[in-house]
């Protein structure tokens, strides 16, 4: 898996391309603390850009929670958008949709960052 | 029938997968139904991973793949130690995200994405049997 992070002034994304798995999810979580702690000060928001992320399991998902975790620690509002429907039956399986706000796209999840309710 | 036998050995997942690969092409199911039965070999095969391996011994874990018109059964069995993973707790869902605990997640999901899941133990096997029939 590969992860590119696209730090903007409005939020910083990250996005996960190919397979979050448990040999994935150290990297992943990495990049997501490292995405929480920016680079000289927070970023506005952080959003998981999950168009281009085919699969994920349990190791996967586990990382997203310690980042969701961290992101809320450091009051930056954090959510996923885009994900592909195998993905996000897993995420809603999971419970996580319940606990991370989930949406269809980045625009919609920039404007719910932007008015402070994740 | 397919059948195919690993170390449990982490590394090994990834031959686990293209036998899956191999063996969901040749049959020529739907892709979509695939991720369903790849995420439950890596949370069966890491759960055995994480319990069945001994300083002294390494299970070897075989997969069997089998199609029944549009139902996929996969045994997972090993020569660990006894495990039923269906005997882990279920995690709990309604924590908010600060009291969420990390983990646990992996047999959970297993359960709700395969129709059928049953655990027995064979002689000195662990075999755990899981069937789903895919959308046609």
């Amino acid at each position: 898996m590969n992860v590119r992070i696209e730090a903007l002034a409005e939020a910083t994304y990250v996005v996960p391309e190919g397979r979050l798995d448990f040999d994935a999810a150290g990297r992943f979580q990495e990049a997501l603390e490292k995405a929480v702690a920016g680079t000289g000060q927070a970023p506005a928001a952080l959003i998981v850009d999950g168009a281009a992320l085919e699969y994920v399991s349990s190791a996967g998902l586990r990382a997203v929670l310690i980042g969701a975790k961290a992101a809320q620690r450091a009051g930056v509002p954090f959510a996923l958008c885009a994900l592909q429907p195998a993905v996000r039956e897993v995420f809603e399986l999971s419970g996580f949709s319940r606990i991370m706000a989930v949406h269809a796209d980045r625009a919609s999840a920039l404007a719910q960052a932007q008015r402070g309710r994740t | 029938m397919a059948q195919r036998t690993v170390a449990a050995d982490p590394a090994q997942l990834t031959v686990l997968n293209e036998f899956l690969r191999d063996f969901w092409r040749a049959a020529a199911l739907a892709p979509a139904g695939m991720q369903f039965f790849e995420l439950a070999l890596e949370e069966i095969f890491l759960n055995i991973v994480m319990h069945g391996v001994r300083p002294e011994s390494m299970p070897l874990v075989q997969v069997s793949l089998n199609r029944v018109a549009e139902s996929v059964t996969m045994t997972v069995e090993d020569d660990g130690p006894q495990f039923d993973p269906l005997s882990l707790a279920a995690p709990d869902l309604s924590a908010g995200l600060a009291d969420r605990p990390v983990g646990g997640l992996g047999v959970f999901l297993v359960r709700e994405l395969m129709d059928i899941v049953s655990y027995e133990r064979v002689g000195a096997r662990n075999q755990l049997r899981m069937v789903k029939t895919l959308a046609s």
